[in-house]
């Protein structure tokens, strides 16, 4: 057992995806709910109580959803009240509900993949498609703070110069492009240099390989099939119609065949598979550490 | 075990197959899915598809060193240049390095800085599901100027009314996919009252990006030129 966070990139990438997609784009409110629970519990669990603070917006932004999608949608047929002679119907605030838990639960998803993700796990998933790209990401990333020091360097030294103050925009923006230009031009030529030391060093002579820290273990494996299984489940089920929702006219009642549930199962199964990954190891953590 | 796949011929054939069979299957099994929702999915599908075109062949061809490192380095000045503007609001140089470098060093090159700069400033601004319409858009901007390339490069007014286009370009595409996954299928109506929403942001993108390409164009031009003939990019 290790964390979520620690498993092999290519199977959080393929777990999260799998998950985030039902998520974002199927409109059943079971379907909706378990995503949105397991974010929210894969969110916690990696943040604690300063996760907390921050999703204090979030309950927000569901109610505008929720509040906004009844004001300007009138289809339906039950209808609630009339507003500036616009029918407000039960139907719509019905899909403006599941539309606040798709929103959130997307957004909360896609927040705890950019923070497993960090650059060197993307550029490990970029560099097992593309060696060339990965290489021209991972430069780009070192040049990211090189180029923000050397341009702080030229802004100083350039208004001890007294070539322009920051007191107003105009001047901030010469300032800002005198800075850019000669940072451009420092940039390029650094950039040559290091062209011509790579190839001196017998860069494109043979087959570009990649170093990747992360091993592919048995652990990983299982992840990665059951995230493909579940979530070729769900599609499946979303295909022949087992599970499913319809708000327009009338709002249908849950299905309950015996697939659907299966379906619901799986799905409640992947999606709060994170969420258990991360919080069993930091039980055991734990534990471990009481143990001492 | 390790997770490589040693055969070459089956690497090559996995290359070949990847983009063009399973993307559509993708979208196939999109339609049998998702039935209303089935626009948005697929949308996603389509800018991923071709986004990883787009690369696949970037990936194939023999680039030079040198230019490689260029692309390396203005895709870094694009993302940087979010930071040395950041006391200004709604200034953002991104577009206009893009156009820049699609016409000094051609379309293909402006494509692959516009994709990876939107994904590398997004580790700094959060991922999302935007971030492949973000890619897309700033790519196909920076593949458009590359067309455009003579034009462009002779003429300022050209220069501008292309900025112009770029901003409001990428305020429509990005709108395209607000609307699509808000409403499940593509309503005009919804679609004109987000760009209407939209419009401010619009019209700071646009300015910014006319005053960054005439500020910025002629010297980072003049530049990239003078870098091409003294190193031979």
């Amino acid at each position: 057992m290790k964390a979520f966070a620690d498993y092999n990139p290519i199977s959080v990438f393929f777990c999260i995806m799998g998950v985030a997609s039902v998520g974002m784009f199927c409109m059943d409110p079971l379907l909706l709910g378990l995503s949105l629970i397991g974010a929210l519990a894969l969110f916690l669990a990696r943040n604690g109580r300063a996760g907390m603070k921050e999703c204090l917006w979030y309950p927000l932004l569901f109610l505008i959803t929720a509040i906004g999608n009844p004001l300007f949608n009138h289809k339906g047929v039950t209808v609630l009240f009339v507003l500036n002679d616009n029918p407000v119907t039960l139907e719509s605030v019905y899909y403006g509900l599941a539309m606040g838990c798709m929103l959130v639960g997307t957004l909360l998803w896609f927040r705890s993949f950019s923070q497993i993700m960090t650059s060197d796990r993307l550029l490990y998933l970029f560099g097992a498609a593309s060696p060339k790209l990965a290489l021209i990401l991972s430069m780009t990333m070192r040049y990211i703070p090189l180029f923000r020091a050397q341009a702080e360097k030229t802004n100083r030294s350039q208004k001890a110069l007294g070539l322009y103050k920051e007191d107003n925009i105009p001047d901030r923006l010469k300032g800002g492009l005198r800075v850019f230009s000669v940072l451009v031009t420092w940039a390029l030529e650094n950039g040559v240099t290091t062209a011509d030391s790579m190839t001196a060093r017998g860069y494109g002579i043979g087959k570009r390989s990649q170093f990747a820290i992360f091993r592919f273990r048995r652990s990983d494996a299982v992840l990665l099939l059951l995230s493909l299984a579940f979530t070729a489940l769900t599609f499946t089920g979303m295909g022949l119609g087992k599970v499913g929702f319809e708000f327009f006219p009338a709002v249908t009642p849950v299905k309950a065949t015996p697939f659907g549930v299966l379906v619901y199962i799986s799905y409640g199964a992947l999606s709060l598979l994170p969420a258990i990954l991360e919080i069993s190891e930091a039980l055991r953590w734990k534990s471990l550490q009481s143990a001492i | 075990m390790i997770f490589v796949i040693k055969n070459e011929k089956l690497r090559r054939f996995l290359k070949f197959v990847l983009p063009w069979i399973a993307i559509p299957a993708v979208v196939a099994l999109g339609v049998f899915a998702f039935g209303e929702k089935r626009y948005a999915f697929i949308s996603v599908c389509v800018v991923i598809l071709a986004t990883v075109l787009f690369c696949a062949g970037f990936e194939k061809r023999t680039v030079g060193t040198r230019r490689l490192i260029v692309i390396a380095v203005m895709t870094a000045l694009s993302v940087v240049g979010r930071f040395v503007f950041a006391p200004i609001p709604g200034f953002k140089p991104i577009t206009a390095i893009v156009v820049i470098t699609a016409v000094y060093l051609g379309g293909e090159s402006g494509f692959m800085v516009g994709a990876l700069s939107a994904v590398i400033s997004n580790f700094y601004f959060g991922q999302g599901p935007w971030t492949p319409f973000q890619m897309f858009a700033w790519g196909m901007i920076g593949y458009i100027a590359g067309l455009l390339q003579n034009p462009l490069k002779k003429s300022r007014v050209a220069l501008g009314i292309y900025g112009v286009f770029a901003g409001a370009a990428f305020s429509c595409i990005m709108d395209v996919w607000t609307v699509l996954w808000y409403d499940n299928a593509f309503h005009w109506e919804l679609y004109l009252s987000a760009i209407v929403t939209a419009l401010p942001f619009m019209v700071s993108y646009a300015i910014s990006n006319v005053v960054f390409l005439l500020l910025l164009g002629r010297p980072f031009g003049e530049k990239l030129e003078r870098i091409k003939i003294k190193y031979g990019v």
